[in-house]
């Protein structure tokens, strides 16, 4: 009755991820809960098969100042009111003016800006007006 | 003969621990290599390894019950087999006993212990410590045996084993529906790293590679709303040094310090806004004149247009701190109206 050899450290990661995954998906009944102020943006993404683009404020504050990108880059003071594509992006337009290899990680990396649920709608998460209009929370089963 | 019988009685009860020892090392792997993604943090509600009062009501109903959940899941959170489907059901079983001895001190949990903290020469340990360390349990006594730290530990994780047989009620009864706070977001479920947060794809590769909100805020000043961290005081303290411009490195933001005050109705503090705050972190033009024309008394501002999000509610409620702060902004104490007519009499 030996132990039976383990399958490594890999194996075990993939199994404990796989689990979270499961216990995640187990989970989707409840509402999000996300940080203050990430932006959700899905103008284009679902209809073009991509996952909707989550903006993390919170991480960007830390390291600009707002005037940056809401001043100097024109982003308008609205979630998916600023018309984005991959195209403007390329051009140094928007979020293309850091992220582009230089400044910030650039655009190869998809992943990590489409990185929402699908379907998930354009939003400012937590927001006043979110909490207003949102229903109650539905009794957990 | 009577040394034989011993002989045998011994050799039995050793090759019976050995069994024994062997289910709790698998019950052991297979608890760190499944369960403990959950179970080690109590993530999703799960009765965390080692929390008696946690335990204590599942343990309550049996084991049967115990290795039914573990085997076919307990919605919502407990897939079948903790999600591990290619695990053999008595290796799942061995991963519950060995969380059910987490908290109960069982003598075998002792023995594993013991095995654990002297790997070296366990082969050659093995027929002699069983037969030994046996009758000292039975006695109850808190073992004056060989390992003294472990038998501390026993002795204590005893008593609270004899306290949980009372169900003791966990502070997390969600499915509660007269729960206090039922729409409030629990503390256990505040800045959750991007896989949890419910928005983002877990099933998305680069997820993963995001910053998790926790691993930023570490040494931030803290807030009771938004993200929970004071972001005026973060950056008034050097705690985050955020560009001004993003390619000049050196560019320093043109603060301007003028308070301006806005008397409201009733009995409410009259609104002090700082423009030093805002402009350490935002341009004349990002305010003015869009949102808010640059002269007195040209701005009609209520808290009803803050609420839908415009005026102060374009940021505030938003990304800076919501409406709920109410003497961030609400900060001057007016003249009271008893201390007027007291004046005038």
């Amino acid at each position: 009755m030996a132990p039976r050899p383990t399958t490594g450290p890999i194996g075990r990661a993939l199994a404990a991820l796989l689990t979270l995954l499961f216990v995640l998906a187990f989970l989707d009944i409840e509402p999000a809960r996300a940080e203050y102020g990430d932006v959700v943006i899905n103008n284009y993404s679902d209809a073009a098969g991509m996952r909707p683009v989550v903006f993390p404020h919170w991480f960007h504050r830390i390291r600009f100042r707002c005037k940056v990108c809401h001043a100097d880059l024109g982003f308008q003071f609205k979630a998916g009111g600023n018309q984005i594509n991959m195209a403007k992006i390329i051009d140094g337009q928007f979020c293309g003016a850091c992220h582009n290899g230089d400044i910030a990680w650039s655009v190869e990396n998809c992943n990590l800006c489409h990185s929402a649920k699908p379907g998930t709608v354009t939003q400012v998460h937590e927001s006043t007006i979110q909490k207003l209009a949102a229903p109650a929370e539905p009794a957990r089963k | 003969m009577h040394g034989l019988a011993r002989l045998s009685v011994s050799i039995l009860v050793a090759a019976a621990s050995g069994a024994a020892t062997a289910d709790v090392a698998k019950g052991k792997s297979v608890y760190e290599k499944t369960c403990a993604v959950c179970h080690g943090s109590g993530l999703a509600g799960a009765p965390k390894i080692g929390d008696a009062a946690a335990w204590a009501p599942r343990i309550k109903n049996g084991n049967a019950a115990l290795y039914a959940s573990a085997l076919n899941g307990k919605p919502p959170a407990m897939p079948k087999k903790g999600g591990a489907l290619d695990t053999p059901d008595a290796d799942v079983k061995s991963a519950v006993d060995y969380m059910v001895a987490s908290v109960q001190a069982k003598p075998d949990a002792k023995k594993d212990a013991r095995k654990e903290d002297k790997k070296p020469d366990d082969k050659t340990a093995k027929p002699e410590r069983p037969a030994e360390s046996a009758p000292a349990a039975k006695a109850g006594e808190p073992s004056v045996v060989s390992v003294a730290p472990t038998a501390a530990l026993a002795a204590v994780a005893t008593p609270v084993a004899a306290t949980t047989s009372v169900p003791a009620q966990t502070p997390a009864a969600a499915a509660d529906i007269n729960a206090f706070n039922r729409l409030l977001k629990p503390v256990g479920r505040r800045n959750l790293p991007p896989a949890e947060d419910g928005i983002h794809d877990p099933a998305n590769d680069g997820t993963i590679a995001l910053q998790a909100p926790l691993a930023a805020y570490g040494n931030l000043p803290k807030s009771n709303a938004g993200n929970r961290i004071d972001w005026v005081q973060s950056i008034a303290t050097k705690k985050i040094t955020p560009r001004w411009d993003r390619n000049d490195l050196k560019a320093e933001p043109v603060v301007m310090d003028l308070n301006i005050v806005r008397e409201v109705k009733g009995s409410m503090p009259d609104v002090v806004y700082p423009h030093k705050q805002h402009t350490e972190w935002l341009d004349c033009s990002n305010c003015h004149p869009a949102i808010f024309v640059p002269q007195k008394g040209a701005n009609q501002i209520s808290m009803a247009a803050i609420l839908l999000g415009q005026k102060c509610g374009v940021c505030h409620g938003k990304v800076a701190f919501p409406v709920s702060e109410c003497r961030n902004c609400h900060s001057k104490k007016k003249d009271l109206a008893v201390q007027k007519t007291a004046e005038a009499k």
